[in-house]
């Protein structure tokens, strides 16, 4: 009965071997390691970095710590893809990437830089976090600045031109076609102006923007010539009206040449404000 | 209690030598940059950088960070533009990062390698000069650093069509006062 009872625990003792055997030579193939040094920004060894070794596919951790050298080590590990992060106090916490195959040992050295971070700046988050929405409003802001700048400087050339014509245009000996000139190139100044009066008026507001510096002189002469360009027009079809009849301009009609002056130069003026230094 | 002695000195010791070994704190800071243009120089200066150094076993990092924003070149449309060029609502910050051995930082001139993130882009500048100066208890560096519009991937700001020159040297004049 003893021997039948030792011969029966030997038979599945001996099969117990057989079964296991072959899925514990293939487990030590299969079992990979990840292995190396943690190091400081200047390169000196961080001993005590908690390494966190995590399998990607099924999301489980191995956790191994460096020792006084700095190298740490981690066996048996599933082949496949690890996320392996590395933390040590004083130092920011390093993430990396590393696939491991089966059976291979693998060196990963990890660098960790300093623990100095904008936080630690004491900056406001506020401050330090970018807006891809307020960068767009800049951007449209400058786009439209651009354009009111070009259409600006071409608006100067049939200003100029509408001067020097109006000089041929108020006297006496003069024709009806320096007349229609005047007013045709007055008319082309007076769509011009306002476009480009339109650009820097519908540009986005920045918040918390204090203007300063020769912008201010450009903007406050605007409440020159922007009133001038209404009234010019205005004054000057008045003082056609008179010169068709035969009259001499009178009234406040008079007042479109001086208006006109007066306006264009608040114009050269906002327009030299940004130009130049004074 | 012998024992206990031990341990009341080398606890305290010992935590010494894990945390930093020094640390410098930037008190006050001028920074600015000089841009050229054909009717105008401009500088643009900011007063409110922050900066921190550690220093580990001989060796210290220092950081450096300014807003964008707060770059003043005395005109409010200027500085917008240069803040819509420079892409500073989405990057808001100029981070500047260096090491130097501890032993460096002494009056005369050190040599610095500088890591700069402006722009969403980050430049490498070797060995830029700075002068070292000793007041009391703070030192002061000053310097100049060769920086381009390139280096950063900005477009050049324009003014009537004619834009600014690629070169936009930052000058810096730093005091830090060291502390543990």
């Amino acid at each position: 009965m003893h021997s039948q009872r030792v011969k029966f625990v030997s038979t599945i003792a001996v099969l117990a071997i057989f079964v296991a055997l072959p899925h514990a030579s293939r487990a030590q193939a299969a079992g990979a390691t990840l292995s190396g040094t943690v190091t400081g920004p200047s390169g000196q060894v961080v001993a005590n970095a908690k390494i966190s070794i995590k399998n990607a596919a099924t999301g489980q951790s191995t956790e191994v710590e460096s020792d006084t050298a700095g190298v740490y080590r981690a066996s048996n590990l599933a082949p496949g893809n690890y996320e392996v992060s590395v933390a040590a106090d004083s130092f920011s916490t390093a993430t990396q990437s590393v696939t491991l195959a089966a059976g291979a040992s693998h060196t990963l050295n990890v660098a960790l830089s300093s623990g100095l971070s904008l936080g630690s700046l004491g900056f406001p988050q506020s401050e330090t976090q970018g807006s891809a929405q307020e960068q767009a409003r800049l951007n449209r802001r400058t786009h439209m600045l651009k354009v009111h700048q070009t259409l600006g400087l071409i608006t100067a050339a049939p200003m100029l031109a509408t001067v020097i014509s109006g000089t041929f245009a108020g006297g006496r000996a003069t024709s009806s076609s320096n007349r229609d000139l005047h007013v045709g190139l007055g008319s082309l100044t007076a769509g011009m102006y306002f476009t480009t009066a339109y650009f820097a008026i519908a540009a986005p507001k920045i918040k918390g923007t204090k203007t300063r510096g020769p912008i201010r002189l450009h903007k406050a002469l605007a409440w020159i010539h922007g009133p001038g360009m209404i009234l010019t027009p205005i004054l000057g079809a008045m003082a056609y009206s008179q010169k068709s009849k035969g009259e001499k301009v009178h009234g406040i009609a008079s007042a479109h040449g001086p208006v006109g002056v007066v306006t264009a130069a608040a114009y050269g003026l906002a327009l030299l404000s940004v130009s130049i230094k004074f | 209690m012998r024992k206990t002695l031990l341990l009341a000195i080398l606890v305290p010791a010992f935590s010494l030598f894990a945390a930093a070994d020094s640390q410098w704190m930037l008190q006050s800071s001028t920074i600015s940059y000089s841009a050229s243009h054909p009717l105008h120089h401009f500088d643009g200066v900011s007063h409110a950088a922050r900066g921190k150094g550690e220093c580990h076993s001989g060796e210290c990092q220092f950081l450096i960070a300014a807003p964008v924003k707060s770059f003043n070149s005395g005109d409010s449309n200027r500085d917008l533009h240069m803040l819509q060029v420079t892409r500073g609502a989405q990057f808001p910050m100029v981070v500047v990062r260096t090491q130097l051995p501890e032993s460096e930082i002494k009056p005369g001139t050190v040599h610095a390698d500088l890591q700069v993130q402006f722009a969403g882009q980050t430049a490498e500048f070797k060995q830029i000069p700075f002068q070292v100066a000793e007041h009391g208890k703070d030192i002061q560096l000053t310097g100049t650093i060769p920086a381009t519009l390139t280096d950063f991937k900005i477009a050049p700001p324009t003014l009537l069509t004619i834009p600014i020159k690629n070169e936009i040297p930052v000058h810096v004049d730093m005091t830090w006062s060291s502390g543990q």
